[in-house]
């Protein structure tokens, strides 16, 4: 539980920083390309706001000096008893109005009287002298004039282009239509939300705006400053742009609603974060996947430093515990052999004895024997702890194990028939020889076999394999169908005099012995409980060339 | 059973004393030494053909000793006993020429066997000195 805690954490911690890593750096870029987008977006907009503007000051402009050329036309080229004269100028209107922008005609003399009319407010205007008119003025004193917008006499707004001959005898003024000037504009919108309109000096306006303004507002009004060419001014989310047209009369307003244009950016937007997102989530199973792949690293780094830990604690175990038991050996063979020199010295004296003094004689002599039976049986154990009963100088032979095992078996062959056992053997065909100690690795073969017969019942299998290691190796397995060895008992198994057996059946040498020898010979010796029951010896020796 | 002469080298008294008796009751000429310094004079100044030798003694060690008895009397046989020493002494001592390595316990009937045996090879190893003596004798008259 601990230790599952203890990886839980360090996967957190990696996932989470994976994350981090990959998301934090994306949703900066995000930003930044969201507000440089945004920029490009504005930028562009004022840019064709300023185009816009350029070209319908254009055309206000051209409109109304094509106006103000043709009354000019008009006045060089007939004089003041032409036009005078009403049939003339209906004529006259005819011909220059096809398009319709003008409205109506006047012919004024100096004195502000009416000489003729052409249009569709005669009656209203009938008998009206403009002599105190301001435009009439201007027109006397500049030779043109074109008015703001009114009302005037005919209550319609409207405004009048005006030009008066060279002489200054008589005036032409058109009255030009309205709607027809206003149409100019109506092209000039950008967005729905976008106005253009025009404003006279004082701000009012001279065409209607299209989001139904009637008065500028207070931040117009700061716009309305004469200056050069266009202005762009921006603020929150309009963006104004105003333009001097007429002379400096009348003021161009065109405005944009920066949210009007932000459409196709709001579109990259969405575009970009489903992509950042598609990407994120990516990664993040990316980041999952990994951390899951580097913690199941680690947690197979550890076991394996565990395990290793634990074989070293093992060899270390062994060593001591061997040189424990051998001195433990050397310190009671000393006594032992005084007690068998004693036993020995009463036995030799006892046949001196007149057998009618002494009673009881052969308890005496049995006495002696057993005493010198037992010292052997503790000789016994002290010398194979000490390995004296093993070949003083290991002979290394060239060995072929699975001949060497045959040979094994045929020792136990027998007993194990008479047990129903049967022995199965999986031999490598191709198994290497190796410089080993033959018969020291036969003891610990009918170690293991003799084992593994004690461990299976009646009409047990033992399985015998050999096999080529990957290392250079020889692994040779004695795998028996028993009961298997318990948990607790795994990690002492080799430790000399432990036992499972029978109190005098088994010294619990044998084993040690075994793992002994093994060691000596460069290789090691494992145990562990098949998953199908029973247990496993395995060895593993390197192959030695000879030589 | 021929009868021969056995030194007997051992730094424990009772050990010593008992084996000496022992060996004495079976026929054998037995002397005793507690050390390889004392086995080494006894055997300077009196017969001996066979030597039993503590391995792990105070002083100079039955190694020692041996190497010894080897540069003094070549042809006296040396069976060394111990509850002491490794193996690998058990290997020194036969490199260096012991005529085997006996382990305590040892009872005194193999005991025997074992000294009779070096006393059997001394003797022949004795006969063909002689022999050869002999030849060097009848090809050199005079």
């Amino acid at each position: 539980m601990e230790l599952s805690n203890y990886y839980t954490k360090i996967w957190l911690r990696l996932s989470g920083a994976f994350c981090l890593l990959i998301t934090v750096p994306m949703v900066i870029l995000a930003l930044v390309t969201f507000s440089n987008l945004k920029d490009a977006v504005i930028d562009k907009t004022e840019l064709s706001i300023g185009r816009l503007i350029e070209h319908k000051k254009d055309v206000v402009s051209l409109f109304l000096e094509e106006k103000e050329d043709l009354l000019k036309i008009l006045v060089g080229m007939y004089p003041i008893d032409f036009l005078g004269n009403q049939e003339n100028l209906n004529t006259l209107f005819k011909a220059v109005n096809q398009a319709g922008s003008i409205v109506d005609l006047h012919v004024i003399d100096s004195s502000g009287s009416q000489l003729a009319y052409v249009g569709p407010y005669a009656k209203s205007i009938t008998g009206k002298n403009y002599f105190d008119a301001p435009w009439f003025q201007e027109v006397l004193i500049n030779g043109s004039h074109v008015s703001d917008v009114f009302l005037g006499f005919r209550k319609v707004p409207h405004f009048v282009v005006a030009v008066t001959d060279p002489l200054k005898s008589y005036v032409l003024r058109a009255t030009i239509n309205s709607e027809t000037f206003n149409k100019l504009l109506l092209s000039a919108q950008i967005g729905p939300s976008g106005d253009s309109f025009i404003v006279n000096r004082e701000g009012t306006l001279q065409t209607p705006s299209s989001q139904g303004q009637k008065e500028l507002t207070v931040h117009d009004k700061t716009l309305l400053e004469h200056h050069e060419g266009t202005a762009i001014t921006k603020t929150g989310e309009t963006i104004t742009a105003t333009r001097w047209v007429k002379d400096g009369q009348w003021c161009l307003f065109v405005k944009a609603r920066i949210e009007d244009s932000l459409g196709p950016f709001y579109q990259n937007r969405r575009n970009i974060i489903s992509v950042i997102a598609a990407t994120g989530i990516s990664f993040l199973v990316l980041a999952i996947l990994f951390s899951n792949y580097f913690l199941r690293r680690l947690e197979l780094y550890d076991r394996k430093r565990a395990e290793l830990g634990g074989t070293m604690v093992q060899m270390e175990k062994m060593a001591t515990v061997g040189r424990m038991a051998a001195g433990i050996a050397h310190e009671i063979n000393n006594p032992l052999q005084m007690i068998t020199n004693q036993a020995g010295w009463i036995g030799e004296l006892l046949p001196d004895e007149d057998p009618a003094l002494v009673k009881n004689m052969d308890e005496y002599v049995k006495s002696v024997e057993q005493i010198k039976h037992h010292v052997r049986r503790a000789g016994t154990i002290t010398h194979r702890l000490l390995g004296f009963s093993r070949k003083i100088a290991s002979e290394k032979q060239n060995v072929q194990f699975n001949d060497l095992i045959e040979e094994t078996i045929s020792f136990v062959e027998t007993e194990a028939g008479y047990n129903n056992i049967s022995i199965i053997r999986h031999y490598a065909e191709d198994l290497p020889t190796t410089m080993a100690d033959g018969p020291q690795l036969q003891q610990v073969f009918l170690n293991l076999i003799n084992n593994a017969i004690d461990a299976v019942d009646q009409g047990g299998i033992i399985e015998i394999t050999t096999a080529t290691g990957t290392s250079n190796d020889i692994i040779l397995e004695f795998a028996d169908s028993g009961p298997g060895i318990k948990p607790e008992n795994l990690k002492q198994i080799f430790d000399p005099f432990f036992t499972t057996k029978d109190p005098g059946k088994g010294t619990g040498l044998g084993l040690y012995i075994s793992y002994d020898i093994v060691q000596k010979l460069g290789g090691s010796i494992k145990v562990e409980n098949r998953k199908s029951g029973g247990a496993v010896f395995a060895i593993v020796l390197p192959v030695i060339k000879q030589g | 059973m021929r009868e021969f002469n056995v030194l007997v080298v051992d730094d424990e008294e009772e050990f010593r004393d008992l084996t000496v008796k022992r060996l004495e009751k079976r026929g054998l000429k037995v002397l005793g030494a507690e050390s390889g310094k004392q086995a080494l004079e006894v055997l300077e100044h009196s017969h001996t053909d066979v030597v039993l030798l503590d391995v792990k003694m105070p002083g100079m060690d039955g190694i020692e000793t041996l190497r010894q008895i080897r540069i003094l009397k070549p042809l006296v046989e040396v069976v060394l006993l111990t509850g002491h020493a490794s193996v690998d002494s058990g290997i020194e001592g036969m490199k260096l020429g012991a005529f085997d390595y006996l382990m305590k316990p040892i009872e005194l009937e193999p005991l025997i066997e074992k000294l009779a045996d070096a006393f059997e090879r001394k003797r022949l190893q004795q006969e063909k000195i002689e022999q050869a003596q002999m030849k060097r004798h009848m090809a050199m008259p005079g």
